[in-house]
């Protein structure tokens, strides 16, 4: 084992983590506003994915496109996904959420719909596609960029990352920096004196569904382009985001981010050390681990004070 | 206590369904009509090897049907296990539950190591003309019939192959499924064997990101990789083993075999070398004229597996037309004492219902297409 070896492995977990991040921050941001864990959301993630492909092959790439096609695919497609992304997150909130809010359900209702509704949506993914596995249309070819310490730096390997790191970017700043950020934030810290203050509650929610969908969107459409997009990949990025999101203090965006680079690291690590049968052993374990001693997560619940 | 009142009456109920449908064993039918099932994957992610093998199967009835050469008629039915071991049963049991005749599968071996042991309590014949893990015909099924040469054939197909081209080490990727773990066992005895270097890696199937995994295989700087799983799976992975660097030879067996590896790796399955005991349809004399009806009737060239599922289904109708009173007893021991010639081999059993004829074929992926070399024993001579 080389050092350089090791960096190679970090370089992949950093690629992985990126995905994780942007997805977790779809649940940490619902569970901010609402305090409802929506499990549907790696459904989301999944339609994305289909977005992406679905807008990319009915206009259908040229075999060998030149930089600036490429690069207009892309963001095509990521915008496609990102668009199916925040449509199924915005419909999931008012067929399934909204009506429990209107009627003030427990707690425990909204989860037993948030796992119905994942359910529902996997199962007609499933069906409207095949269930059956597509590639993404080929978009560039995966050229090394650079090499730094023995690794190559692909173009897929530098896609995820920037566009990841731009969307955390872009929403930490929508958060803390716009006044939809500050509906957000007032709404998480307490909604009925938000209401008082003139927030519209329904619409700050069905805005924040939108916004993690966006995210889960494109990170599908990237989840793809990484390895390919079927009815089912939904169910383990999701959990593990999830955990991620919860890793970081669940409600709170920047942890969320920390998190999923956090279990992106430890799970190629883990392959790197023992192997691919060990990777999801070693995320949950540091969870666990982590939630021991600090059961608010890494950087605390912030978002929302309530819960 | 409802629960148990509920108890009393339902119990003996079951009970008598059970015996009922256990009488409906005999198959046969009144007005010479007779089932023939498939039991594959007809849903879900290997959809397309099933459909391969359904298309072959029902190609075949319908030209006996239409023939006219014999007394019977035939009726296909589909029982859909999805590939899964948990889905086996209940496929097995619409199938027993249809009477049919015989059954061509199953076509994984997760679920044939489930529902052979179904149509064995029932008597009815299930010739499996792909599920190929080894260990299937040491069970003591006795109805199970394996139509293919098994994983102990192409494991040892890939390791005489590799020795031949002079690979020093091997890195064996399995995918954790039943045929996965079969093959790559096999395969790493007998690269063993050929004093090759072999070491072992596993990564799940489903596995959602497979850049870790093909890291590893390509530092370990191996001569060859034997990747034994799904197309599903290894479409991504070549993805990733390109993405690696990875330069040594790349190869899989029928479980990858399908042009949908091809779309699922993108450029990235370019150079892979692919084994089979299967023949292709489109490359040899015997088959080709099969290999039109097909693409007439479908649409498509015949795939993996369509000509020997064809051919299968051929044997049992043939086997039928010489018996007196047919059903599932009586298909069962002459199908068993069978030396049938069909289009891509001839097809007999040994005493545990193994296949007799043992060749493997290589296939190597060339741009968008899957081209058929030949059998390794003919490839590795020279």
């Amino acid at each position: 084992m080389s050092l350089n070896e090791l960096w190679g492995y970090l370089v992949l977990g950093v690629v992985l983590g990126c995905l994780y991040a942007v997805i977790a921050i779809g649940y940490t941001l619902v569970y901010g506003v609402l305090q409802l864990l929506n499990f549907a959301h790696s459904e989301v993630f999944m339609f994305g994915g289909f977005g992406g492909v679905l807008a990319l092959t009915a206009w259908t790439p040229v075999v060998n496109p030149s930089g600036m096609q490429s690069v207009l695919y892309v963001a095509f497609g990521m915008a496609a996904g990102a668009a199916l992304g925040a449509a199924v997150a915005y419909g999931l909130e008012k067929v399934a959420y909204r009506p429990l809010r209107k009627h003030n359900a427990p707690r425990l209702v909204f989860l037993i719909t948030a796992i119905g509704a994942s359910f529902f949506l996997y199962n007609l993914a499933g069906k409207l596609f095949d269930r059956s596995s597509v590639a993404m249309p080929q978009m560039y070819s995966n050229e090394t960029v650079f090499t730094l310490f023995d690794t190559d730096i692909k173009t897929t390997h530098l896609l995820i990352v920037f566009s990841a790191v731009a969307m955390m970017v872009g929403l930490d700043y929508v958060v803390n920096r716009t006044k939809l950020g500050s509906g957000i934030r007032a709404v998480a810290q307490d909604p009925e004196v938000a209401s008082l203050m003139g927030v519209n509650i329904d619409k700050v929610v069905s805005r924040t569904f939108v916004i993690g969908g966006l995210l889960g969107g494109a990170a599908g459409f990237l989840f793809g382009v990484n390895s390919k997009v079927v009815y089912t990949m939904g169910f383990l990025p999701g959990i593990t985001a999830f955990a991620a999101a919860v890793l970081g203090g669940i409600g709170n965006v920047r942890g969320a981010m920390l998190g999923g680079l956090l279990l992106g690291v430890v799970e190629t690590m883990t392959v790197f050390f023992w192997g691919d049968d060990w990777r999801y052993v070693a995320g949950f374990a540091v969870l666990v681990l982590v939630l021991m001693f600090r059961p608010t997560g890494l950087l605390g619940e912030r978002l929302g004070r309530t819960a | 206590m409802l629960n148990k009142r509920f108890m009393k009456i339902a119990a003996p109920l079951a009970v008598g369904a059970l015996v009922l449908t256990g009488c409906g064993n005999d198959s046969g039918s009144a007005d010479g009509t007779y089932k023939i099932a498939f039991q594959g994957p007809l849903s879900g992610e290997n959809v397309q090897l099933g459909v391969n093998m359904e298309n072959g199967i029902k190609l075949a009835i319908d030209e006996a049907n239409a023939s006219g050469d014999y007394e019977f008629k035939l009726e296909y039915f589909a029982a859909d296990d999805m590939g899964l071991p948990d889905k086996a049963t209940s496929a097995a049991q619409a199938a027993l539950s249809e009477e049919v005749l015989a059954v061509v599968g199953p076509a994984f071996s997760g679920p044939a190591d489930t529902a052979a042991e179904y149509y064995a309590d029932e008597g009815v014949p299930a010739v499996s003309s792909s599920a190929t893990r080894a260990d299937l015909t040491t069970k003591g099924y006795g109805s199970f019939l394996r139509a293919v040469p098994n994983d102990s054939a192409q494991g040892a197909g890939m390791a005489k192959y590799l020795a031949s081209e002079g690979a020093k080490s091997v890195v064996v990727v399995d995918d954790k499924t039943d045929y996965g773990v079969g093959l790559a066992d096999v395969a790493i005895a007998e690269l063993k064997k050929a004093g090759v270097k072999a070491q072992r890696q596993s990564t799940p199937q489903k596995t959602p990101d497979y850049s870790a995994a093909a890291k590893r295989v390509a530092n370990t700087k191996a001569d060859a990789m034997i990747y034994a799983g799904y197309y599903e799976d290894a479409g991504p992975f070549a993805k990733k083993l390109d993405e690696a660097g990875f330069d040594g030879i790349k190869m899989s067996g029928d479980g990858t075999n399908d042009a949908q590896f091809i779309k699922l790796a993108g450029g990235s399955a370019d150079g892979w070398k692919l084994t089979c005991p299967c023949t292709d349809p489109n490359e040899e004399d015997a088959t080709k004229a099969f290999a039109e009806k097909y693409e007439k009737e479908f649409k498509r060239a015949p795939g993996t597996y369509s000509a020997e599922s064809y051919d299968v289904t051929k044997m049992i109708i043939s086997e039928m037309a010489e018996l007196d009173e047919i059903n599932s007893d009586t298909l069962l021991k002459a199908l068993k004492k069978t030396k049938y010639k069909g289009l891509t081999k001839e097809f007999s059993f040994d005493d545990k219902g193994e296949f007799r004829n043992q060749t493997v074929y290589m296939y190597e992926v060339n741009g968008k297409k899957i081209e058929y070399e030949g059998s390794i024993d003919d490839l590795t001579k020279g």
